[in-house]
């Protein structure tokens, strides 16, 4: 049993209960189908049953037909009786058919089916053939019922009828009998059906407990083993119980412990070349520690504690260079706070050569104070003169100005002369055209009196006197004539110096006009002269707020001299105290000097 | 004898008064195409047309000019077929009517121009008369006074 897989035993445990279910089910079928058997044969009884029933019933039908036939005669009615008695055998053959099984019964049949057939024969045609013959008789009916077959009543049918009763008694015998097999059936069916259950859930419940034992034992142990390792306990194993997949699972959880426990004794050997390392590393730098940095660190590899050991072995490298360094440098310090020294020296005496100096600057800058309040003095005359100029330059604009007013005046002037004149011109032209009237008439008058001596030469002796007056017209029109050109040159001549004058106007005019934009340009000039000088007060003032700020300045560059001075005296002090910190200085750096020479760097 | 005093060109010239008609002032004259240079062109009189013939250019000299005393001077013609005829002469610087006596007529000596006639001396120098019966040629003559049909 321990030696199958889990698998194997899950598949086992459900076969068996499948096969006891199996099996159960066999049993249950055998007996539902004797159950089924027993209900056929119930069938078949009731069958034979039902045909005996039916035999009766055709009996009666032919009895019933025949009576019919009796009473009436009617052949209809005889039809009728043949019909029904033809039905009988088919009926009997059938009932023998489903009894063919019962010896009995076999028996039976076979004695009703000759009863039968001799009542038919006997008594059932022999009356048909006597009725027959009887007609349509009156009290034909009445003669039939006083027969003989009918008053014995018939024996034949009643031998059919019991034989009939005792098939039937049988049959229903039979399906009693028949009814106890079935219950009995029935009930042995019912018992099988509990028994096996019961098997079957007892055998399911063993099969389940046999298979969680064998389950949760190799688990158990399992636990156990992993509870002791979780403690410490590291030589802890499971025992192999069982060859099944937790029987591997424990084998390969045994390995592994084994190698935990393994790798755990490497760890413990590893750290102990560690510490071997660590105590070699520690013993150097202790050395380092004390000053002696003549220590090697023979420690290399490519682990953590081999670089460490490498980084180790070069800062001591670097440390021994810088030391190295360091002394050298205590030396060079020496000799520079030496230089300092000397050079300190020389700076005071610059400092008291500078003192000297600052009391030179201090008489200038007294001589150049007193230079800038001369210059003070100067300048505010020179602002006087600016104020006079500036006041004077205002005149010369308002006379400008006025001027300015008058020459605008002119222009107008001008301007209406230039009108007059332009009237008078026009004048004159009225007056010509007024001459060229005159002069039109004068031409008139003229060929008037041409046409009169004419007329009067044409008269002859009477136009004489007439003659005289025309001729006197004539030299009236010629003087006429001759005014008018006069006036006319006159005229010419004034309208040639009225255009004269108006030319000399325009001239003259331009000339005011230029005069008045040459005005307004020096009126534009001395506004510009006006400003500047005006500008000139404040820049005057400017100067001599700074000759002011200047003198001041100069005070105060005095002072700052004398304060100059103060400074350069304290520089000597200090200088003295630079000489004194320096001298410090180079015992400090002979004690730098000592106190690096302790540590031994030569390895 | 009256004669109407003008010139032509610088010269003075006399016309008989007689055969002046009307002296008129300078009008507008109508110009006839095609007509000969003589003629200034056409006038009319008192709804009358009338030939107009420039004494300058017939003499020969620059036509006469618009001025004041340049006039129109109607004159009868009479042909030598005795029809009269009016006819306008245009005449510069007509200077007025001057008696000039027969006696100081004298022939000029010289023949010129057909219609110049005599001439006479006075103060202002010589006036020579213009005979306006010879002053129209004949063909001019022929043009001038076409016959009424």
């Amino acid at each position: 049993m321990n030696n199958l897989s889990i698998k194997r035993k899950l598949y086992l445990g459900f076969s068996a209960i499948v096969a006891v279910i199996l099996l159960l089910l066999a049993l249950a079928y055998q007996n539902f189908t004797r159950l089924s058997d027993a209900n056929e044969i119930d069938k078949h009884t009731m069958e034979v049953l039902q045909a005996i029933a039916g035999l009766r019933n055709d009996l009666l039908q032919v009895q019933v037909e025949a009576r019919g036939y009796y009473l009436t005669g009617s052949e209809q009615r005889m039809e009728q009786v043949f019909k029904e008695l033809k039905d009988l055998p088919p009926s009997i053959k059938r009932l023998q058919d489903l009894t063919s099984d019962n010896p009995n019964q076999v028996a039976r049949l076979k004695r009703l089916d000759e009863l039968t057939a001799s009542w038919a024969h006997d008594i059932i045609e022999i009356q048909v053939k006597l009725r027959r013959e009887l007609g349509d008789k009156a009290g034909a009916a009445d003669t039939m019922g006083h027969t003989d077959q009918l008053k014995q009543g018939s024996p034949a049918i009643k031998a059919v009828y019991l034989a009939l009763d005792e098939a039937e008694a049988e049959e229903n015998r039979l399906a009693i009998q028949r009814g106890k097999a079935s219950e009995a059936q029935q009930q042995r069916m019912q018992s099988v059906l509990i028994g096996g259950g019961v098997v079957c859930l007892v055998l399911a419940m063993a099969i389940s407990l046999l298979l969680v034992r064998t389950l949760l034992k190799p688990l158990a142990n399992l636990t156990q083993a992993v509870k002791q390792i979780a403690a410490g306990q590291q030589s802890a194993r499971a025992d192999v119980i069982s060859n099944d997949e937790l029987g591997h699972v424990t084998q390969q959880f045994n390995h592994m412990a084994q190698a935990i426990q393994d790798s755990l004794v490497k760890e413990q050997e590893a750290t102990n070349l560690l510490k071997s390392k660590v105590d070699a590393l520690l013993i150097v730098v202790s050395k380092a520690a004390s000053g002696d940095l003549t220590g090697r660190v023979s420690i290399s590899g490519s682990d953590a504690i081999g670089q460490l050991g490498q980084g180790l072995s070069t800062m001591f490298d670097n440390l021994r260079t810088l030391i190295e360094n360091v002394q050298k440098a205590g030396i060079q310090v020496t000799t520079s706070a030496t230089e300092i020294a000397a050079s300190a020296k020389q700076q005071e005496a610059t400092g008291i050569e500078q003192a000297q100096t600052s009391v030179e600057v201090l008489s200038t800058t007294k001589e150049i104070s007193a230079n800038t309040s001369q210059l003070l003095k100067t300048m505010e005359d020179a602002t006087a003169v600016a104020d006079y100029t500036t006041t004077a330059t205002a005149d010369a604009q308002a006379n400008l100005n006025r001027m300015d007013a008058t020459m605008q005046r002119m222009v107008s002037a001008t301007d209406s002369i230039n009108a007059k004149l332009a009237a008078l011109s026009e004048k004159a032209s009225n007056i010509n055209s007024v001459l060229i009237t005159i002069t039109k008439v004068a031409d008139q008058t003229n060929i008037l009196s041409l046409n009169a001596a004419i007329e009067a030469e044409k008269a002859g002796e009477a136009g004489r006197g007439f003659s005289v007056v025309a001729t006197e017209i004539r030299r009236l029109a010629d003087q006429t004539s001759v005014s008018t050109w006069d006036i006319e040159q006159m005229l010419k001549e004034m309208q040639s110096a009225v255009s004269a004058s108006v030319m000399g106007m325009d001239k003259f005019s331009e000339e005011i006009r230029r005069s008045v934009n040459e005005v307004a340009q020096v009126t534009t000039q001395l506004s510009g002269v006006m400003d500047q000088v005006q500008k000139l007060a404040p820049q005057f003032d400017a100067v001599l707020q700074g000759m002011q700020s200047q003198a001041v300045g100069a005070e105060q560059i005095t002072s700052t001299m004398m304060q100059l001075n103060d400074a350069t005296q304290q520089t000597v002090e200090s200088l003295k105290a630079t000489s004194e910190a320096v001298h410090q200085l180079q015992y400090a750096a002979s004690d730098l000097q000592s106190g690096v020479a302790s540590f031994a760097v030569t390895v | 004898m009256k004669t109407l005093i003008f010139h032509i060109g610088a010269d003075r010239y006399g016309l008989r008064l007689r055969d002046v008609v009307r002296v008129l002032p300078l009008l507008e004259l109508k110009q006839l195409p095609q007509a000969p240079a003589s003629v200034a062109g056409l006038m009319d009189f008192q709804g009358r047309s009338v030939p107009v013939i420039d004494l300058c250019r017939m003499s020969g000299v620059a036509p006469a000019l618009d001025q004041y005393d340049t006039r129109i001077v109607l004159a009868d013609y009479r042909a030598p077929d005795g029809e009269s005829h009016l006819l306008a002469l245009l005449a510069e610087r007509v200077l007025g009517v001057q008696d000039v006596s027969d006696a100081a007529l004298s022939d000029s000596g010289v023949q010129a121009a057909p219609f110049l006639g005599q001439v006479a001396s006075d103060r202002h120098g010589i006036v020579q008369l213009v005979e306006l019966n010879q002053l129209l040629p004949e063909s001019l003559r022929a043009i001038l006074f076409q016959p009424s049909p």
